[in-house]
């Protein structure tokens, strides 16, 4: 088992009104899982995706990832945790547009405080598998949106996380792009055992995953 | 990583040219100012520290009241120096100097004349004291006999050269003939002797061992031994009294002691200033050169800082506004695993980096200006390049400065929420907004007090300037060195009166400027004693002098040629008045003489003829004090007044007449309100620095508005397209945009204010003669202020506002 969600509650208040974002949410995903997250606009996807995540917090309920009870642990560890174990993935790739590709690719390795020699091996060797060297000097800019999520994709494996998370990663996309991009997903779960939780409008999408989680107002349907 | 910190900040401020350009001028102009400060103020705390020993060698000051109003000399009497060698063996050396003003010199085997402007009587100790060396002749034998002298490098170039002189003959105007006994290098520029280009013998002078404790004429410097007490030796200067002085008075004054001398309320304390502090901190009646003052350095200090603080400030509201573009880097980062401590490390590296940036542009155009900063403020700095000590200093600086603008921008951009800031794609508000609007609050405070402060140091200067003197400064010529025309003064001044433009013109020892005088005692006739003695300046004019500067008469009359005995009449002016004790009606015909202590027979009194409205003859900054004017023969100048025509022709014709009266003597002559302006140089330099400054921190606060501005109408693209799709006119949204910058600066000046008015107050105590501040003047910075804030700021607002709205909400 990678991670457990036990009935996690997030509000907010408005208005002297609890408004719930996520009600009762309990989730089991296992290593190797493949789910795709689905529901209207305001179903609360992208705060699940958030919270599994670690980027936002919820109000109650257990979270438990590998052996750690999230909702346990300092601000401090969480993203520790998070660093080490997950890669994001954006709708609007959120690439550093100040950066090559090379460099976007190196950023989270720096971060992990890798050798010199390790990050150009590491980032030689993404460029390879993703089939983007001869990119690898053009900025973010001079990419299409498809080359862009190829390297967000790719920047978001470099580290090996357990999981990747993605939030629409084909939103902005054409479909023949976005096509390309599930395929990697498909790919990338099936031969290297990745575990994949993407948030997606479309059934086409989600048919490439090996589970569906609807939500509507914040719960699982 | 650092590497990689630095070559995103190249990037991230490539792209932002603008922004970056705000920031990095901004801080460079703030740097510039105060590393021109830095060194104005680094050379005037630099005086008279490179002679050896500086630190050992001390002036001897004296704090006289003897009958008349109470002194402060840095000289001493003449035996001092000899007694303190004689008598304390903690004085390892005692030195003299007896300034003598200008000089004319010649060859011995020419006829025209050089005038030196600086020149001095010196004891042969005087290098030795100095540690000061000679390019040519025998340092220590140059100046034991009489009828030597030493020239500087630069005057002895004038005549011979500098390795020629030693040697040579030279006649000194009045002085006789001199033999050269030694060159030295220049003075150095910030020394208290840097115009002293002449050093005489003292055994040339004829009065310099006659044991006489009365007059106050030496700058006697002594040097003490390294391990000297200086209490222990204070309380020896004070003993000089009761051993030395009281039986030197009782010669003239026979039965005085030390008590009943203090009985009277007279005094005489003497007191050893250290040479390092002369500069700044001496403000006696009379100096071997002008001083600075340390109010000066407090107040350049202030302003460096104020320069300093107002680019930082800049900086980080600017930084702070621009990071909201980079929300989406820090929460990318972020997710990527960056920890915030990595962040601020980057900012930091970024705002190191911009700081070093304009460190260099700071040095460039300090480098470029200070020709003409030097100019302002009569100094002749130069950048010490060589140094590197200067950069090691600067260089820290700016680290310093760097840190100080670049954290709270860092922890400020560190703490964005990856989940908030990732959201949209364009620029959300992250907050800090009242951090950076009381920024600007201050910024404009100061900005306000600097406009203020200027205003009222020009009004003052103009109110001195313009302030009814009581003698006309107008069109007065007044000639030099009169005393060198060998007693032909009467038939100069009747050949100049000759000339068609000339109205009149007067011989007198002194002119209504400030200029070294000391007062005489004097006391009514039958009040014959000390206690009654009063102190007033007593100057030697002729029949014309009243008429040639317009002085009023209140009462009584002017001096008449055909009335014999008005050459033992005197004409005094009001503040006198009071020091007598009489009306205006009862002086006429009142007695007064200077013979104090001498026998009833043997007193010359001289009778007051008339009473002259007060006239300001000394700087504004003192009260008018007691003066009287009688006929004399002590020609310092001739004063002429002339018409308003051809006054270039007349100046030659005068040159002229001077040229067959006085053939070789030099032509030396000024413009009486020349001169008037001249004596308050410091404040027009105060007020020029001032304004200078003002302008840069104006301009300062202005980027940095600009900057917000330019921010502030991009951040509320979104606003005002839907405000204009819902009908608002360009003006109702320019006006808004506007509108919120003014209340700043509104707030800037409700805080600056106060605090001007009573600053500018304060600075006026100064002036026994001075301006109220008005509230125009407050008003006027306000006016000024919101004026600039509205230039500033309007361009932008009306761009943001003419934009095209669905360009703006599409772009959403």
């Amino acid at each position: 088992m990678l991670l457990q969600l036990k009935n996690i509650f997030k509000w907010v208040n408005s208005g002297g009104q609890r408004i719930f974002l996520l009600k009762d949410i309990n989730l089991q995903v296992e290593e190797g899982e493949f789910i795709s997250v689905m529901g209207p606009s305001g179903s609360g996807k992208s705060t699940l995706l958030n919270v599994i995540g670690m980027l936002d917090t919820f109000d109650e309920g257990e979270y438990h990832f590998l052996d750690e009870s999230v909702h346990t642990l300092k601000e401090k560890h969480r993203s520790n945790l998070y660093k080490e174990y997950i890669g994001f993935v954006f709708q609007s790739y959120h690439l550093l547009d100040d950066l090559k590709v090379y460099e976007n690719l190196e950023m989270p390795l720096l971060y992990k405080k890798f050798k010199g020699s390790e990050r150009r091996a590491m980032v030689a060797d993404m460029l390879d598998r993703f089939n983007i060297v001869g990119k690898k000097d053009l900025f973010p800019a001079q990419l299409s949106g498809g080359q862009q999520q190829l390297v967000g994709v790719a920047r978001a494996l470099i580290a090996n996380p357990k999981l990747i998370l993605a939030d629409e990663p084909t939103g902005n996309l054409n479909s023949q792009q976005s096509e390309e991009i599930m395929q990697l997903f498909k790919r990338l779960n099936e031969e290297d055992g990745v575990t994949i939780i993407q948030v997606t409008h479309s059934e086409k999408n989600a048919a490439y995953g090996s589970r569906v989680i609807n939500l509507l107002d914040g719960r699982m349907v | 990583m650092f590497k990689n910190h630095l070559k995103i900040a190249w990037r991230s401020l490539k792209k932002q040219p603008f922004f970056t350009f705000l920031n990095t001028f901004g801080l460079a102009i703030g740097m510039a100012g105060a590393l021109l400060i830095a060194l104005y103020i680094h050379d005037e705390l630099s005086y008279d520290k490179m002679f050896a020993d500086a630190d050992r060698i001390y002036r001897i000051n004296a704090d006289v009241k003897f009958g008349g109003l109470p002194e402060q000399l840095g000289e001493s009497p003449e035996p001092m120096a000899e007694t303190l060698m004689r008598d304390y063996p903690q004085v390892e050396l005692a030195t003299r100097i007896r300034d003598q003003g200008s000089v004319l010199i010649r060859k011995a085997n020419v006829t025209s004349n050089v005038k030196e402007l600086n020149s001095a009587f010196v004891d042969s100790t005087f290098f030795k004291m100095f540690g000061l060396a000679f390019l040519d002749g025998d340092v220590t034998t140059a100046l034991t006999e009489p009828n030597t002298l030493v020239l500087t490098r630069t005057a002895a170039e004038k005549h011979f050269g500098v390795n020629n002189a030693v040697g040579q003959e030279m006649v000194l105007n009045n002085l006789g003939t001199f033999r050269v006994t030694g060159v030295m290098e220049d003075m150095p520029k910030n020394s208290l002797l840097r115009d002293h280009t002449v050093f005489i013998s003292m055994p040339s002078f004829q009065f310099a061992q006659i044991g006489h404790w009365g007059s106050l004429n030496y700058y006697t410097f002594v040097k003490m031994v390294p391990t000297a007490d200086m209490a222990n030796f204070q309380e020896g200067l004070d003993s000089l009294l009761g051993r030395y002085l009281i039986p030197w008075i009782q010669d003239y004054y026979p039965g005085m002691t030390e008590a009943s001398f203090r009985a009277s309320g007279n005094f005489i304390n003497y007191s050893a200033m250290s040479l390092t502090d002369i500069h700044l901190q001496s403000n006696m009646k009379t100096e071997l050169s002008a001083n600075g003052s340390m109010q000066n350095i407090y107040i350049l200090s202030f302003v460096a800082i104020f320069l300093v603080v107002l680019a930082v400030v800049n900086f980080m509201n600017l930084s702070t506004a621009y990071s909201l573009k980079r929300a989406k880097e820090v929460g990318v980062r972020k997710t990527l695993g960056s920890d915030k401590s990595d962040l601020v490390r980057q900012f930091l590296t970024e705002s190191g980096f911009i700081c070093f940036l304009s460190l260099l542009l700071a040095v460039g155009v300090a480098f470029l200006v200070l020709p003409l900063f030097n100019d302002l403020a009569d100094k002749a700095i130069s950048i010490p390049f060589q140094n590197p000590m200067f950069w090691a200093i600067l260089i820290g600086a700016t680290l310093v400065v760097g840190v100080l603008s670049g954290t709270y921008p860092a922890f400020f951009m560190s703490r964005f929420i990856p989940v908030k800031v990732l959201k949209g794609s364009g620029l959300s508000d992250v907050g800090g907004s009242k951090v950076r609007n009381s920024l600007v609050v201050f910024q404009f405070a100061i900005s306000i007090l600097l406009i203020v402060a200027t205003v009222v140091v020009y009004q003052q200067l103009n109110f001195i300037q313009s302030k009814e003197l009581g003698y006309e400064k107008a069109q007065i010529l007044v000639l030099e060195d009169i005393n060198n025309v060998n007693g032909q003064e009467q038939s100069l001044k009747r050949e100049v009166l000759r000339l068609g433009q000339v109205q009149s013109a007067t011989l007198s020892s002194f002119l209504p400027t400030p200029s070294a005088r000391t007062g005489q005692t004097f006391f009514k006739e039958g009040a014959n004693n000390q206690e009654d003695a009063i102190n007033m300046e007593n100057w030697r004019v002729d029949h014309d002098y009243l008429s040639t500067l317009g002085l009023e008469l209140i009462t009584g009359r002017d001096f008449d040629v055909r009335i014999p005995t008005d050459s033992s009449a005197v004409i005094i002016n009001e503040a006198t008045l009071k020091t007598l004790n009489v009306s205006a009606e009862n002086a006429i015909g009142l007695r007064i003489s200077s013979d104090l202590g001498a026998s009833e027979d043997a007193i010359t009194y001289q009778t007051i003829i008339g009473v002259v409205r007060n006239f300001h003859y000394d700087s504004m900054r003192k009260n008018i004090e007691a003066l009287c004017l009688g006929i004399g023969r002590f020609p310092g100048s001739l004063a002429i007044k002339m018409g308003t025509q051809d006054v270039t022709a007349t100046v030659s014709a005068i040159e002229g007449i001077w040229n067959t009266i006085a053939p070789g003597q030099p032509f030396n002559y000024y413009f009486l309100d020349d001169s008037f302006n001249d004596s308050y140089d410091a404040e027009q330099r105060l007020g020029q620095i001032f304004s200078v400054f003002t302008v840069l921190s104006i301009l300062i606060a202005c980027l940095g508005l600009f900057g917000l501005a330019t921010f502030n109408a991009q951040r509320r693209t979104k606003e005002i397209g839907i405000r204009k799709v819902l009908g608002a006119s360009i003006s109702q949204i320019s006006y808004r945009l506007t509108t919120d910058f003014l209340k700043m600066v509104g707030w800037a000046i409700i805080i600056s204010l106060p605090i001007g008015w009573y600053a500018m107050n304060q600075w006026l105590q100064d002036f026994s003669y001075r301006i109220e501040v008005q509230w125009w003047m407050l008003l006027l910075a306000a006016f000024l202020a919101i004026a600039i804030a509205v230039l500033t700021v309007g361009y932008q607002s009306i761009r943001a506002a003419v934009a095209n709205p669905v360009k703006s909400l599409r772009a959403e």
